[in-house]
């Protein structure tokens, strides 16, 4: 009998060269690994949703709960029936309220994780190279650490302005930005080439990394 | 009564009650924004049920027309239930789970990812055929500066004014200037998006307005 470790290490092996068969076009071979990959994803992600998120957060406590956290649950029971709705193109208006939920829901967290998870941790560390005292009871040279906080942000002001595409019409007719915003543009669009350059570098190994383990993963099934 | 006014009310009563409940500190209103969350935990799991769904009736749509990709979609279906159908019985720990998960999920993923170092380096090529200025330029020079940094190189080894100084140099501070414009860019993006949806100046439910 085949050992299951070899079994999956062969299948993987198959399943490998399939996908790189796309090196000579979308090949039949191609599109066959992919559907697999698809359809056994989209099982997995069903049963992890069903075992860890529904099983423990709504059926059990449904079954189990005190009355008052039964009583509860009818509000996510009853949302969620109706959710299921939107599968049938007829019943599927009846989901709306139930979606109406996951956008508000979805919009509050978005606001509370670009604003805490974002804006004021970057603000706050954008300003942690200007703080001399800081600096120095790092033993950190200011000189230094002032000349890089500086140029750091340079590249986000001008980032940011590279983005801002207002612009007002001008006595001749013609419209056009703020010279001043202008020129930061330009200049950001020098730091974005730069941090895109260091962002598609860090893919770049990232993929010639999973391409060594894959070509080591398919040599040692040969025992090589 | 329009199809949008009770999804809008609902999407408006419930981000405020989560923001509010979040941002002042009173604990009735902090345990009802928790427990709103946790409601929408379980109806977001229940929303990804719904698009397995939908994919679902897709394929299944395409194979009893016998579409084009029919086998495809009919080989995605097969996977699916399989799964599925071990999943449910068995548990996501079920050992032949891990079986579909290490011979299929992880290594599909890899290979997927390993081809991206040969399309990404054909990008790049094409990049300097096809608009050969000095942020495409500039561009090119950074990457194969950071790859020359990061690698330890035949016979070389390890560049050390690269790999010590400037590539350190450039990710403290241009690198790190241009990361943050774009983070903060994309989270003032983010903020403003939620609040038109709990303005109701963008109604994203799905019907047509």
């Amino acid at each position: 009998m085949l050992n299951p470790e070899f079994l999956s290490s062969l299948v993987g092996f198959l399943l490998t060269v399939m996908v790189f068969s796309y090196l000579f076009g979308d090949t039949p071979l191609f599109r066959f690994a992919v559907h697999i990959f698809v359809g056994v994803t989209a099982g997995y992600v069903a049963v992890v949703m069903l075992y860890q998120v529904l099983w423990p957060y709504l059926i059990l406590p449904l079954a189990q709960a005190p009355m008052l956290e039964r009583s509860l649950l009818v509000v996510p029971l009853v949302l969620g029936t109706l959710l299921l709705m939107r599968i049938s193109s007829r019943l599927a208006w009846l989901g709306g309220p139930a979606v109406g939920y996951l956008v508000g829901a979805g919009a509050a967290v978005a606001i509370l994780g670009a604003v805490q998870g974002t804006l004021v941790p970057q603000l706050l560390a954008a300003s942690e190279p200007f703080d001399l005292i800081a600096l120095a009871e790092r033993g950190i040279n200011p000189l230094e650490a002032l000349f890089n906080g500086a140029v750091m942000l340079i590249g986000t002001i001008s980032t940011l302005a590279y983005f801002h595409f207002g612009a007002r019409r001008q006595r001749d007719g013609s419209i056009r930005r703020n010279p001043v915003v202008e020129i930061a543009s330009w200049m950001g669009k020098l730091f974005l080439a730069l941090a895109f350059g260091a962002l598609f570098a860090g893919v770049y190994l990232a993929a010639l990394t999973a391409l060594v383990e894959r070509v080591q993963a398919m040599l040692s099934l040969f025992g090589w | 009564m329009k199809s949008w006014l009770v999804p809008t009310a609902f999407a408006i009563a419930i981000g405020a009650l989560i923001l509010i409940g979040s941002i002042l500190p009173i604990p009735l209103l902090r345990s009802i924004s928790m427990q709103l969350l946790q409601w929408g935990m379980i109806l977001a799991g229940i929303a990804v049920l719904v698009g397995i769904g939908n994919l679902f009736a897709v394929h299944f749509s395409r194979v009893r027309r016998r579409q084009a990709g029919a086998l495809d979609s009919l080989t995605l279906l097969v996977a699916l239930l399989a799964t599925l159908f071990i999943g449910v019985l068995g548990g996501p720990s079920h050992p032949w789970m891990q079986v579909a998960v290490e011979a299929i999920i992880v290594p599909v993923e890899a290979s997927l990812m390993a081809l991206l170092a040969v399309t990404l380096l054909y990008a790049a090529m094409r990049l300097l055929r096809r608009r050969a200025d000095w942020m495409s330029i500039l561009f090119l020079a950074i990457v194969v500066l950071w790859l020359l940094s990061s690698v330890s190189l035949p016979f070389l080894g390890e560049i050390p004014i690269l790999s010590d100084w400037v590539r350190p140099w450039l990710l403290f501070s241009p690198v790190a200037g241009g990361l943050r414009g774009l983070l903060l860019g994309v989270a003032l993006g983010a903020l403003v998006t939620g609040l038109r949806v709990l303005f109701a100046l963008d109604r994203p439910y799905g019907e047509k307005t």
